[in-house]
């Protein structure tokens, strides 16, 4: 595979992940997501104490090329944003996972909407599937 | 899907898109750096999809005469031009650029998308004219070499004294012991040439790899951003047929004292009224504005249609491409810019979108 799927995250069949810890979790794209989009150079995000619905939109992530919509892995209130990506928005492209986050969220129905989401092996399933579409 | 002869180092390296029938790269690496590499060094295109076509014979001279706005006759040998196909509606129908080899010789490098409604429009207006057209483009290959070092990327492969052709000007000779047409024209705003071989084999292969001595691999994603950036208009997006060379801001290709050409009459009666839109750039305060987005004043009352938007690398700012009612609008109006559903700001600015002395063909050297 030459994406890389971390463990220890929820993730979305549009690509974002959540990881959870305590009453927060951050929110990301993945690293299929940020390679597809290919450079990263704007996002359009909302700010703290916005709330945000599990699947809804939730702010834009830009490429030279192409705009593609943010879905949120859960529902909640937006606790705080990754302030970096104003001026370094490849900090997507650079480390999805870490420096890259998005926006941090408090989950509002975490134990009932995380049934929903994907598995790192199932995330890892879909990647495999969407790979198999793009084969010759 | 049509396929260049650079095929497999595009499919090794680059993420692969279909564009105008044929399979070609949308990026190597990433289009910032790409796009980057050509406005501070240079980089290498494979522009083997753009349709080349030989006409020739006794009356060559009058027949591009009798189809494109400027003068060609007139032209010495050698020179390279570029102007406009149009119908007899003074629409658009291709920009181009033409290479006078000879008066009874002339190569023409269209749009991979137009090529077969070019050769039919001029096929249409060949009379009985004594000259042919061929169809080259499946016995070429043609890399553009872009960005302000293109001297010397290209200069190690090639006994042509490249520092003494002047820009719109092409000569025959040689690349890597290719035969080839090398002229001083390109679509980025940079300094560069492109090279046509007369080869499609591993040769053609060969030369390619030899160029990445001194230049990057660039693909379609930042030939679309550095010309975008430039400020030049790409066919089928921000002009078409339905778009005059006065809305498109293309005058400047019309020789004033010229006439009997297709599209000339319906041409002169538009000089004499003006345009009542025309393609202007806008720079944005936030947000990237984005093709048929709309453009309004700064009351809020629409005033035109964004054709081509996008990041600009070298501003880190969005950019946009599009048309503007004429001529109440004025370059240094404030606009706004409908991004989904939200009015962003922006302004009326000229072309280039970055400052001509730091960057494109005109910056002053280096010290």
């Amino acid at each position: 595979m030459p994406y890389q799927v971390l463990d220890g995250l929820f993730y979305t069949k549009e690509h974002e992940w959540a990881r959870v810890t305590g009453d927060t979790a951050k929110v990301g794209i993945t690293d299929y997501a940020a390679k597809t989009l290919n450079d990263i150079v704007y996002l359009t995000i909302p700010s703290a104490g916005q709330e945000v619905k599990q699947l809804g939109s939730f702010g834009t992530v830009e490429s030279i090329k192409a705009v593609s919509e943010l879905y949120a892995p859960l529902s909640g209130t937006v606790t705080s944003t990754n302030q970096e990506l104003t001026n370094h928005p490849e900090l997507i492209n650079e480390s999805p996972y870490e420096a890259g986050w998005i926006i941090e969220l408090k989950p509002s129905k975490f134990e009932e909407e995380k049934k929903s989401l994907l598995s790192p092996r199932q995330y890892e399933e879909l990647l495999r599937s969407l790979d198999a579409e793009h084969q010759d | 899907m049509k396929r260049t002869p650079l095929y497999d180092f595009h499919r090794a390296h680059g993420k692969m898109v279909e564009f105008a029938g044929y399979e070609m790269p949308i990026w190597y690496t990433s289009t910032v750096e790409e796009h980057m590499a050509v406005r501070n060094r240079a980089g290498i295109f494979d522009v083997s999809h753009m349709g080349r076509v030989n006409v020739t014979g006794p009356d060559a001279g009058r027949f591009v005469e009798s189809l494109f706005p400027t003068w060609l006759g007139k032209q010495p040998n050698g020179k390279s031009v570029y102007t406009l196909l149009l119908n007899k509606d003074a629409g658009i129908v291709d920009d181009l650029i033409v290479l006078k080899m000879d008066e009874e010789r002339y190569l023409l490098v269209i749009n991979a998308a137009s090529k077969a409604k070019d050769l039919k429009h001029m096929e249409a207006s060949r009379g009985g004219l004594d000259s042919k057209m061929d169809d080259i483009t499946d016995f070429t290959t043609m890399i553009a070499v872009q960005g302000p070092s293109a001297v010397e990327a290209l200069q190690p492969l090639t006994p042509l004294p490249l520092a003494e052709m002047k820009r719109f000007t092409h000569s025959s000779s040689t690349v890597n012991g290719v035969g080839a047409i090398i002229t001083r024209t390109g679509y980025t705003g940079e300094d560069g040439f492109e090279i046509i071989l007369h080869d499609t084999t591993s040769r053609a292969m060969a030369v390619w790899e030899a160029l990445m001595n001194g230049a990057a691999p660039c693909a379609l994603g930042a030939r679309d951003s550095l010309r975008l950036e430039a400020g030049l208009p790409l066919y089928g997006s921000d002009m078409d047929e339905a778009t005059n060379p006065l809305e498109a801001d293309l005058g400047w290709v019309i020789s004033k004292d010229k006439q009997s050409y297709v599209g000339w009459e319906r041409l002169a009666s538009l000089m004499q009224k003006g345009p009542s839109k025309v393609r202007r750039g806008i720079i944005m305060n936030e947000r990237i504005p984005r093709r048929e987005f709309k453009v309004t004043d700064n009351a809020g009352a629409e005033i035109g249609m964004v054709t081509s938007g996008t990041f600009s690398p070298i501003l880190k700012k969005g950019i946009a491409m599009g048309y503007v009612k004429a001529p109440s609008s004025q370059l240094g109006d404030a606009v706004k810019v409908v991004v989904r559903d939200a009015p962003s700001n922006g302004k009326i600015v000229k072309f280039p979108f970055y400052d001509d002395s730091l960057y494109g063909w005109k910056r002053k050297p280096h010290q």
